[in-house]
């Protein structure tokens, strides 16, 4: 009886717990969610009414002021345009890695130290050069720079994921008269299709999400939207309103991607962290 | 020697490519802290050390000092907090699994200029929603992050909101794939919970546990988006960080070439703590 009775107790607490943390996150965001809805009048009232009329006026007013269809088209076209040129590069290197020990074990940890870099050191040279080159303001900077980040992560995660490929599957494909490389594209690349999706998951959001780079490096023709959202605030104090509804822009594709993908995640930040 | 030739031209793409895009502007960062560089007038001549003594004023300390208390502050409470939430989440007789930890893992994929947002908005002095609730219970409305003195804890608050989901996360992938078996003996052996959780999870846990630890301290050194978002520094300088400092130096003051001597200094730090931290766990054993 006794316990039983302490199991019952210590599940409670586990429940009340989780139940708090839930609450702690999920309340911002939904009186935000709730704000975007609201008209002026509604917004601005104290104290904050439970329950009112939707309106879709923030919405309509954020697409007018600002060009935030550009923003959204920069933002995906940037994140998808690295993730794939970042995908590319990295299978290669991770394969090179994992099967053959290229580079010994300084090789991958030098680029896995990149990660190190704080990116305001990387910037300022970036800027500099941009101003030369006359690259400053376009998306082709912003793909290349975005690299930085995404390609040694992409390689990190698919080491951990080819890791965990026998070595007898291509063995078997070469022994079957496929050469190394077929033997990569025919057997390997299909096998870790769940830890390549992943990593270009993560790739995407990590660019998607990225801001002092594109603060500093885009002008108003490549801006992306975080920073784009940013100038809003800038601009006009706080509007309340607007800013809400920005806000549920921002977070609404990344939050149903994540939805649509949390198994890859889990799964990947497993391997990846425990190797 | 195929299988040499093969295994290279596989990474040819990796090498030139982080050669062109982090080597070389590494390099030319390195130089250009060597030298007078406003943007204004261009690079200018040699100065040996002169931006790195000029550069690590009153301010500089200040940056760092802030920088460190943030990530000391951060990464041991989202530490606490996202084990303190992992091992519920890991108990095998707990419903509704699932749904707890799609919620508990929303905020990190929410970028922290979102964040930063967000927060703004509820903290807002007058119209935003958590002085209005602090008025209900009867306690005084707070300034949030116009508050000199609280405005850094503020920030600390926001982003253990922000990445407390990463650190679980990673934990929890940590702690289900824990082996059982040595649970049950220890549970014949008539251990308690709390040796169970000092004696075996935080052991095996420790691969896990140091990989969390690091990424997440070194990506608390870098802190600039959710300050850019929310303070901008402010108020004053109480809650600049080095990142933002070496922004403010380079974009906003125009001094490159001191801005490059700080970035690398905060990229020195790094290295140095991110040793610390793997000494110092690795000496554990």
């Amino acid at each position: 009886m006794q316990k039983s009775g302490r199991k019952k107790i210590s599940l409670f607490v586990a429940h009340l717990v989780l139940i708090v943390g839930c609450i702690t996150i999920l309340f911002p965001l939904i009186w935000v969610a709730r704000s975007s809805f609201a008209s002026k009048v509604v917004i601005y009232q104290s104290p904050p009414p439970l329950f009112f009329p939707l309106s879709l006026e923030n919405y309509k007013e954020i697409f007018m002021t600002l060009p935030f269809h550009l923003y959204l088209f920069n933002s995906l076209y940037v994140a998808t345009m690295t993730t794939i040129a970042s995908l590319i590069v990295g299978i290669f290197a991770a394969y090179s890695f994992t099967r053959f020990k290229t580079g010994g074990s300084l090789v991958p940890f030098g680029i896995l130290a990149t990660q190190m870099l704080p990116p305001v050191t990387l910037v300022i040279p970036f800027f500099l050069i941009a101003r030369i080159a006359n690259l400053f303001n376009t998306r082709i900077l912003l793909i290349v720079v975005y690299m930085t980040f995404n390609l040694p992560f992409i390689i990190w995660i698919l080491i951990g994921f080819f890791q965990g490929i026998p070595v007898s599957l291509e063995e078997a494909a070469i022994t079957d008269g496929c050469t190394r490389s077929q033997a990569l594209f025919y057997v390997i690349l299909p096998i870790s299709l769940p830890g390549i999706l992943s990593a270009a998951l993560f790739s995407f959001v990590l660019s998607w999400n990225e801001f002092l780079f594109a603060l500093i490096l885009s002008g108003k023709e490549a801006r992306t939207l975080p920073v784009g959202v940013s100038a809003l605030v800038s601009q006009e104090g706080i509007l309340i309103g607007p800013v809400c509804a920005v806000i549920m822009l921002l977070i609404l594709p990344m939050v149903i991607f994540y939805f649509l993908a949390k198994h890859f995640m889990v799964h990947g930040l497993t391997l990846g962290a425990i190797k | 020697m195929k299988v040499l030739k093969f295994k290279y031209k596989l990474i040819i793409p990796v090498v030139v490519v982080l050669s062109l895009i982090i080597v070389f502007p590494l390099l030319y960062a390195f130089y250009v802290s060597f030298h007078k560089y406003l943007l204004i007038t261009g690079l200018g001549k040699f100065i040996w050390f002169g931006n790195y003594i000029k550069g690590t004023d009153q301010e500089f300390l200040n940056a760092s000092y802030n920088t460190l208390i943030l990530t000391a502050s951060v990464v041991t409470l989202e530490f606490m907090i996202a084990f303190g939430l992992g091992l519920p989440l890991n108990r095998k007789d707990l419903k509704f699994k699932n749904l707890y930890f799609i919620i508990l893992t929303i905020p990190i994929t929410i970028p922290p200029i979102g964040v930063g947002l967000i927060w703004r908005l509820i903290l807002h002095p007058t119209l935003g929603v958590a002085n209005h609730l602090l008025q209900l219970f009867r306690m005084p409305p707070q300034a949030w992050f116009g508050n000199p003195k609280a405005a850094l804890l503020t920030i600390i608050g926001v982003d253990i909101w922000h990445e407390t989901s990463l650190m679980i996360m990673i934990l929890l992938a940590g702690l289900t794939s824990l082996p059982e078996s040595p649970f049950e003996a220890a549970t014949i052996d008539g251990a308690g919970p709390f040796q169970k959780f000092w004696y075996i999870t935080v052991p095996l846990m420790k691969p896990v546990i140091t990989v969390a630890l690091i990424i997440r301290m070194i990506a608390a050194l870098k802190t600039y988006d959710l300050i850019y978002i929310c303070t901008k520094g402010g108020p004053g300088t109480k809650t600049q960080t080095l990142s933002y400092l070496v922004y403010r130096k380079g974009f906003r003051f125009l001094d490159m070439g001191i801005a490059a001597s700080l970035s690398y200094l905060l990229l020195g730090m790094i290295l140095v703590a991110t040793l610390v931290i793997i000494k110092t766990i690795g000496k554990r054993e």
